[in-house]
């Protein structure tokens, strides 16, 4: 009874308030909707990382760091520091331990996007997120020397569709002005999207990436020593190397024996790294960063908490007319700091509800560009229990913060006789 | 939480008190009040100027401050052993208290804030007849409170008006007691008479006992006693 009492008062009393309220209100929101944002896309974005690659045992490329490799072959981010020669590849692919090899031709472009020469295994074998296999959304898989096919993001991107022809560049750059232009190459397929750097490439065969580099191999087209498509395919086009080979071994006990035996390979220097050790370090150093920023927007939350409770102490010099009425008519002080709580929890609890609708509704805005822009899928999902229990701390440290000015209520009415403390 | 402060015993005085002496917290100064006897149903005219203490007086016998020495009676019953929540309640069950101004709470209705004493008090609920709400705007009726401002922000009233109300809110529920601190000196004369007129005349419908307290002694003949309270040296 009382309690109702105390929620009706108070509930009035904040709506009579709202103008000024209002404004406190926005910033708290503002504020737990960062938080609440940056707690949110921290766990998706480790998520969309760990995502990128699964089901491959070993990334192998030359000598050089774990985080290098990982990047260059799965993140399209950085160069190789140098290629696998064809010899090795084949090696690999002849050693009974290795299930299988998917080798990857890296260094040219298509408007930006990554041209990755690779062959049939690669649709067969790559796995993301929890073991899914890549699928063609239209079309299928390059067959001919001058096929290509596209992430899904390259086709939305600059709508093609099945026999496009397709000019592309060398070397890497959105804008490149050494062009393949002699050997176009059609679109047999599209992918289905898969949110992680696959939608971002651009897929030949290994014949096709060794047919558009005839005549170029001084980094220039050489005026005369190009060739048309007809005339590539009558030529050898057994690459003489590779960038990089994503390897699949038969019994998983064999990976260490395997990594080890690579790394030690004598004729040419040569790294192995295991994908999800490389992930989890990638994850370290941005965890640094990320852990950081989620510090600063706690400070933000503390900030604003402190600017509801400047506010309310501001207001609780108006309200002692208001308090003597209530303790006049036989409101006990517990009753009127009881008001002073609830009044500070509701608000609390409003900015936490407008945040979470906002957060809901800028993801559901972002998400596509994110998708787009960086390949990173962020999806609409339920609050994990860390991120209640963060938004819960807000109306918890508001109550705590309330108890400031209800103390100091509590203090006044009890000091105070039948007066406004004004006069008399 | 809801249980209630027992009911004058019958012909016991309303109000009684005895050598009652106040000190103020921190201070050497304190006040002593003449004794004070009040039989039921009488109204009380204390005339003082400021610093008489008149507040304190009201703010002593309201149970909102506790005196130094001496005793409070009211309805029978000693304040001395009540508890600060014993005191909260037995203001809330038989007390009603007029301000000087600024008598209403402003995020309430007229009409809210008439009957907010039957939300404090279970027993002022209950005696009042038939509900609260109809004896809420029974009173606004009686003190001429337009009906169009009963559901209305308490701002749009005029100061006279929001006096009326304060009157009715101290009525409602009949307390035995009702505690005026200089309610009519924001009014004009003409709105003055007319509000102790109606004050009294609703406060003996109810039996209930007016403690009036004014600097203007001209108002003193509305009341059965009378009290002046000396300015201390």
């Amino acid at each position: 009874m009382r309690l109702r009492l105390a929620l009706s008062l108070a509930w009035a009393s904040l709506w009579h308030r709202r103008r000024v309220l209002a404004l406190v209100t926005l910033t708290l929101t503002l504020s737990v909707t960062l938080l609440l944002g940056v707690q949110y896309l921290r766990t998706e974005v480790r998520q969309s990382f760990s995502n990128t690659i699964s089901g491959t045992d070993l990334i192998v490329g030359a000598r050089s760091g774990q985080l290098n490799l990982l990047l260059y072959t799965v993140f399209h981010i950085g160069d190789a520091t140098n290629n696998i020669r064809w010899s090795t590849y084949q090696g690999l692919t002849d050693d009974a331990r290795i299930d299988w090899v998917v080798p990857l031709s890296l260094g040219d472009s298509y408007r930006g996007h990554r041209v990755v020469g690779t062959d049939r295994g690669f649709v067969e074998h790559f796995r993301f997120g929890r073991e899914e296999a890549l699928s063609l959304s239209q079309g299928e898989w390059f067959g001919d020397v001058f096929d290509v096919v596209l992430g899904a993001d390259v086709a939305r991107q600059h709508q093609h569709a099945l026999e496009d022809e397709l000019i592309l560049s060398h070397g890497g750059g959105r804008t490149s002005f050494s062009n393949h232009k002699d050997t176009p190459f059609t679109v047999t397929g599209i992918l289905a999207p898969t949110g992680t750097p696959v939608d971002q490439a651009v897929y030949i065969s290994l014949e096709g990436m060794e047919a558009m580099h005839i005549g170029w191999q001084s980094g220039v087209a050489i005026p005369g020593r190009t060739v048309t498509r007809e005339e590539a395919r009558k030529r050898d086009l057994t690459p003489s190397s590779i960038t990089a080979a994503l390897v699949g071994i038969e019994r998983k006990v064999m990976t260490f024996q395997v990594q080890r035996q690579i790394n030690e390979f004598r004729d040419e220097p040569l790294s192995a790294v295991l994908p999800g050790v490389a992930l989890s370090e990638l994850w370290r150093i941005m965890g640094q960063f990320e852990r950081a920023l989620l510090g600063i927007t706690g400070f933000v939350v503390v900030t604003s908490l402190i600017g509801l409770i400047a506010v309310l102490l501001t207001l609780q010099a108006q309200r002692g007319r208001e308090i003597a009425i209530l303790r006049a008519t036989g409101a006990s002080p517990s009753l009127v700091a009881a008001l002073h709580v609830i009044e500070c929890v509701t608000l609390a609890a409003i900015a936490c509800l407008l945040a979470l609708a906002l957060s809901a509704g800028g993801l559901a805005l972002i998400s596509p560009w994110l998708l787009e822009n960086h390949g990173i899928q962020i999806g609409l999902r339920p609050l994990a229990p860390t991120e209640w229990l963060i938004l819960a701390t807000v109306p918890a440290t508001a109550a705590l913060v309330g108890l400031i000015p209800a103390l100091q209520a509590w203090r006044q009415s009890r000091h105070h006789g039948l007066s406004h403390g004004s006069d008399g | 939480m809801t249980s209630e402060t027992s009911m004058p015993p019958d012909g016991s005085a309303a109000v009684r008190t005895r050598d009652l002496i106040y000190r103020w917290p921190k201070s050497h100064t304190s006040l002593h009040f003449p004794d004070l006897e009040l039989n039921a149903g009488s109204h009380l005219f204390i005339k003082g100027a400021s610093g008489s203490g008149k507040s304190t007086l009201l703010s002593l016998l309201g149970g909102m401050l506790r005196p130094a020495s001496g005793s409070i009676s009211l309805l029978g019953r000693d304040l001395g052993p009540l508890s600060n929540g014993q005191r909260d309640r037995f203001r809330a069950d038989h007390m009603g208290v007029i301000f000087q101004q600024f008598n209403l709470v402003p995020y309430l209705s007229t009409l809210a804030n008439v009957t907010l004493p039957c939300r404090l008090s279970p027993q002022r609920q209950q005696r009042t007849h038939p509900s609260a709400r109809a004896e809420a705007t029974a009173l606004l009726r009686d003190l001429a409170i337009p009906e169009s401002h009963w559901q209305q922000p308490v701002g749009r009233l005029s100061v006279g008006q929001q006096q009326r109300v304060a009157a009715a809110r101290a009525l409602i529920g009949q307390p035995e007691l009702i505690l005026a601190d200089e309610p009519t000196s924001a009014l004009d004369a003409d709105n003055r008479d007319r509000f102790i007129d109606v004050l009294l005349t609703l406060a003996h419908r109810s039996a209930s006992s007016v403690i009036f307290v004014s600097h203007d002694r001209s108002l003193a003949r509305h009341f059965d006693q009378e009290l002046v309270l000396e300015v201390c040296p």
